[in-house]
């Protein structure tokens, strides 16, 4: 059976919840191995290195050959100006009005 | 100290939180306007799920249609962290009852953990290590922070989608940047030692190729994969 988009929030939104909830109610006086912690905090990280390559350069199944030249160099601006000013803001905004530039010249 | 007080000096340490939040949650509002999610289902991911990279992991997959597995699976991988900053917050409220516990629980998130459990700490320190303090006092300094926080990240995304809707015909490239672009520049701000900078960049060049030979999982694989391959290698080199 095909859930709606507003059944898996909610579920989504259980499961974030049940994540949550689970340590404070049963696990007070516990510690949670710093070992696992890293895992966990670098499956997130690769998650979201995954997920920004694939919003920027795929289309559904297709990667979109021709706009990824431009994205890819806005996007390594983009890191370089947050880098360097320690502001995400800053880079997304200097990456926005760069990708922008690119797609009506390119 | 009573949980009003206590809410009050919570609420003063979230400003930067607030502050923080309002870029992230109207770069959401934006970017799942552009997806095509209706303004019910952004409020409603935004209130519910109040995840910031659990909404961005779901949206890509959510607005084209993806299996309810993909969607299931990337959102609760990326909600794992929680585990560990719920368990590490845990101590701080003993003796509070479950059911304000599960409440309260609900408005933890990366910020909203690391702001009261520095603080917590740097109280037991102050008190010679002896106490953790009453926990309705902490728990008061937690929700003043999560809690508004909350709101300023639902109100956020709600004024992140008015925004999307002004934007004229032809912005679509910009749109379609700021999330990723944002995250960019998160993860740059975070970056510590070689393990993470490699990660990210394994993972962000792979998941091209993942995504191509399995649409729906391929990313969500390699990514994983990237990991645990990182995490291994850094536990073997440091036991080398």
């Amino acid at each position: 059976m095909a859930l709606s988009r507003i059944e898996l929030i909610f579920i989504l939104g259980l499961s974030a919840l049940l994540l949550r909830a689970l340590p404070q109610l049963f696990l007070v006086g516990k510690s949670f191995p710093e070992t696992w912690d890293r895992l966990l905090r670098y499956l997130s990280y690769a998650l979201l290195c995954g997920l920004i390559s694939i919003t920027l350069f795929m289309s559904g199944a297709r990667f979109e050959a021709q706009a990824a030249p431009y994205r890819g160099v806005a996007l390594a601006l983009t890191i370089a100006i947050a880098y360097k000013t320690k502001s995400a803001v800053t880079g997304m905004l200097v990456g926005m009005v760069l990708v922008l530039a690119f797609s009506w010249l390119w | 100290m009573a949980f009003a007080a206590r809410f009050r000096q919570g609420m003063k340490a979230a400003i930067p939180i607030w502050i923080a939040f309002v870029p992230s949650s109207i770069a959401w509002g934006i970017a799942a306007q552009a997806h095509g999610l209706t303004l019910g289902e952004i409020v409603l991911m935004s209130a519910w799920v109040y995840s910031g990279p659990a909404q961005f992991a779901v949206l890509v997959p959510l607005a084209e249609g993806k299996s309810a597995a993909t969607v299931l699976i990337a959102g609760l991988l990326m909600n794992l962290r929680f585990l560990p900053m719920s368990t590490a917050l845990a101590p701080f409220f003993r003796g509070v009852k479950r059911l304000p516990l599960l409440i309260s629980s609900h408005v933890v998130s990366a910020s909203s953990f690391i702001v009261p459990y520095l603080q917590f700490q740097k109280e037991r320190q102050a008190s010679g290590g002896s106490s953790v303090a009453d926990g309705y006092g902490n728990l008061g300094f937690f929700v003043g922070i999560g809690a508004t926080s909350f709101f300023v990240w639902v109100a956020g995304t709600t004024a992140g989608f008015g925004i999307a809707l002004g934007f004229p015909p032809g912005f679509e490239e910009a749109l379609k940047f700021i999330l990723p672009g944002y995250f960019a520049g998160l993860l740059v701000a975070e970056m510590k030692g070689w393990t993470m900078p490699l990660i990210c960049l394994a993972s962000i060049v792979t998941a091209i190729p993942g995504a191509l030979f399995n649409p729906g999982w391929g990313w969500l694989a390699t990514a994983a994969a990237i990991a645990i391959i990182g995490w291994g290698l850094e536990k073997w080199l440091c036991r080398a």
